[in-house]
């Protein structure tokens, strides 16, 4: 337990040092008013589809955050082997203590879990409860909703936890699991094999729970069903923990020149890029980023499908939507390009924080570029909407420069932690839901009427002269910071 | 001409003065140290004098540049050896070394990466990534890093640390033979005896302000150095 309350301890301190104990505080406090006013304006909201798509649309989402904040057997790795610049944290204490790294690791994933509930979880719910005395649902309802969005986030971090873990044994393992995964998700969303419940159980406690269900015997089952996946999952990763992270002296072959070589027309880029690539390739890192995009993109795109063909509720989510999903989600990527390694040994050279920010930019769209045009051009075919790829791939590319300039821009190299400051979160929620609802709109217009293109076209303009903005705004914002 | 020039320096972190109205110079060509306990706020300094970290208050010029604003163009000049050995984790010693010689445009940058493999000898552990190599190596390799482009002015930073005795007399070897060609070098440590056999002038700081400065031969001539040292760091903490 001790070991537990130093690391929240830990955690409290972490985060407080990317803004200040006090704005730290206003995340809370933004994820309930958040929460409260989303609750207020669920009647509108369920003008344009149904309680069961809502509960589901929400489900998804959340697990979906679990999974992407629940990575812990990489970000624990990390930590191990040092690789954070100067900072070091309890979870390396095993290497000099009597502790073992499977201790460590549980109690690291408890903090982790206990700090997004405080943190996010618990405020947001607040704000839900806070709506009731103005809305008409009842308090069973949003408990029970409550209750079953907690289960999908920890769910969802407790399978992150596990393929993390698992991934951090054996390259070949990771790629297993990560196959089982999307082989699954197809056979959901596809071929239509069994329920989403067999694949998220709160949505099977969900369906027979209030507000949707009233079957208790079933909610019972599931409800158990999750606890013990969760369990199981978390308990999984704990023995998968290595006793040990000792790196291996192996030698390795000279990968620098050669991408030096390979870069020579990017210019003053040239010694940058080369560095990047090879520490993707030496990392491992591209698999994860990959994964980390393409999984929610999976889920989005069988949401889609199960509302469409599933729930046979006409949405209109067509190509034009996912391009902008896609695009929207394309800043997963660049979050991932900056915690590859740390960025301290930059301050001992003449390089400026802009630079390497651009940088990343460039990888991302080396990197991006074809991972996305491939997924919207299989979303394209499955759908049989490949009549409306010339609207839909520039708004992928648009979209994804946007975003990962704006991001760039708002974060700098830390887009995680500055995320975690209000003041910047608020900027990037403004930059990121405007446009989405915008495009989201006239994407469910496309086809039906010829304005529609011509208002996308127009918005397409504004966010690329947005994105060229901002992208020379980033010596101004970050010339005369450190890396460190 | 000074090599370094520091008026009236003063760097904050919140309530806490790192640095607090400091005043120096460094004249070209001589080998300059700062020493002080731990916390006395060397490594800021030595940050502060090579553009990573803003002053908050004061004046700072290194070779003629004033850092502030102007960062970059101080580390085109000079040479840094950074308290935590932190080059990057996949990358091998080799590439790193490719790397810098590449970011600073260096001329034969395989001939001096050639040289500084031998010098440190570092032929066994040239091709295991920087994440792998003990903490040692990863010093010979910053080391190796900092003098490759022969820089004019060398910032270093506690640079004997985790050496073992063999290369720690072999950097001291290079470091006076670096002075007698009229290069400058800015050394920070707390290990006194680096001071008495490499130092021509120094500065002893203790909680952000200098309590002595002075030519070695000077501030030695009545007691020793760590007698020194001693007596002025405990009258600073209770006058």
């Amino acid at each position: 337990m001790f070991i537990l309350r130093a690391m929240l301890r830990e955690e409290y301190r972490m985060h407080s040092s990317y803004t200040s104990s006090r704005m730290m505080f206003a995340l809370p406090a933004f994820a309930f008013t958040i929460a409260l006013v989303t609750s207020l304006a669920l009647g509108n909201i369920m003008g344009a589809m149904s309680l069961e798509e809502l509960l589901f649309n929400v489900n998804a989402g959340v697990f979906l955050y679990g999974v992407s904040v629940g990575a812990l057997g990489f970000i624990g790795r990390t930590l191990v082997e040092r690789r954070q610049g100067q900072l070091n944290s309890i979870i390396t204490m095993p290497s000099l203590l009597p502790m073992s790294y499977r201790s460590t690791f549980l109690c690291f994933f408890a903090s982790d879990a206990i700090f997004y509930f405080a943190l996010l979880i618990v405020p947001a719910l607040l704000g839900i409860l806070a709506s009731l005395p103005f809305t008409h649902f009842s308090i069973v309802s949003v408990l029970s909703a409550s209750l079953s969005l907690a289960l999908s986030f920890l769910y969802g971090m407790s399978l992150s936890f596990a393929v993390s873990v698992a991934g951090t044994r054996s390259r070949g393992a990771f790629a297993i699991i990560a196959a089982v995964i999307i082989a699954l998700l197809l056979g959901h969303g596809a071929l239509h094999f069994y329920g989403i419940e067999w694949l998220l159980p709160t949505m099977g406690y969900q369906f027979s729970a209030p507000p949707l269900g009233a079957d208790a015997p079933l909610a019972a089952l599931f409800l158990a069903a999750t606890i013990m996946a969760t369990l199981l999952l978390y308990a999984a990763a704990i023995i998968m923990v290595p006793e040990s992270f000792q790196g291996r002296e192996a030698r390795h072959g000279r990968l620098y020149p050669r991408y030096f070589a390979r870069f020579a027309s990017f210019g003053s880029f040239q010694p940058y890029l080369a560095k990047e690539m090879v520490d993707l390739r030496r990392s491992g890192a591209v698999g994860r980023m990959v994964l980390s995009f393409v999984i929610p993109l999976t889920m989005l795109s069988f949401t889609g499908w199960y509302v469409n063909n599933g729930l046979e509720v006409p949405v209109g989510f067509n190509i034009v939507f996912y391009a902008a999903m896609v695009g929207f989600f394309s800043v997963v990527l660049y979050t991932s390009l900056t915690e590859v390694d740390a960025h301290d040994f930059y301050g001992t050279l003449p390089v400026a924080v802009p630079r390497v920010i651009r940088t990343k930019l460039i990888m991302f769209l080396m990197l991006t570029m074809g991972i996305s045009t491939a997924f919207v051009l299989g979303i394209a075919a499955l759908n049989g909407e490949a009549g409306m790829l010339w609207l839909a791939l520039p708004v992928l590319y648009v979209v994804s420069v946007y975003m990962v300039v704006a991001t760039a821009y708002l974060t700098g190299l830390r887009p995680n932690s500055s995320l975690f400051d209000p003041a910047v979160l608020s900027k990037f929620i403004v930059i990121s839901i405007l446009p989405s609802l915008g495009l989201t709109l006239m994407s469910f217009s496309v086809g039906r009427t010829e304005l529609a293109a011509v208002a996308i076209a127009g918005v397409l303009v504004l966010l690329l002269a947005a994105a060229m903005l901002l992208y020379r705004r980033i010596d101004a914002k970050w010339s005369g910071r450190g890396f460190n | 001409m000074a090599s370094i020039t520091v008026r009236e320096l003063s760097r904050s972190f919140g309530a806490t003065a790192a640095l607090d109205r400091i005043s120096f110079d460094v004249a070209e060509g001589t080998f300059f140290g700062c020493f002080g306990p731990n916390g006395a706020g060397k490594s800021t300094l030595l940050r502060v004098l090579t553009g990573q970290l803003p002053p908050t208050a004061g004046e700072v010029l290194v070779s003629g540049i004033d850092v502030q604003g102007n960062g970059i163009a101080v580390r085109e000049r000079v040479g840094i050896v950074p308290e935590a050995e932190s080059p990057p984790s996949y990358l091998t010693a080799y590439e790193y070394l490719a790397f810098v010689g590449r970011v600073r445009k260096v001329d034969d940058v395989e001939g001096r990466i050639d040289r500084w493999i031998d010098f440190f000898d570092l032929g066994a552990s040239q091709d295991v990534l920087c994440k792998d190599l003990s903490k040692g190596t990863r010093q010979k390799v910053m080391l190796s890093s900092a003098f490759m482009h022969d820089p004019p002015l060398l910032f270093l930073d506690e640079p004997f640390v985790n050496l073992d005795p063999i290369y720690q007399h072999k950097l001291r070897e290079y470091l006076l033979h670096l002075r007698e060609e009229g290069r400058t070098i800015f050394l920070c440590s707390h290990i006194l005896e680096a001071a008495q056999k490499l130092c021509q002038e120094m500065i002893i700081l203790n909680r952000g302000r200098i309590v002595a400065s002075g030519s070695v031969p000077q501030l030695t001539a009545e007691e020793d150095l760590e007698t020194l040292f001693l007596r002025l760091v405990e009258e600073d903490v209770h006058p």
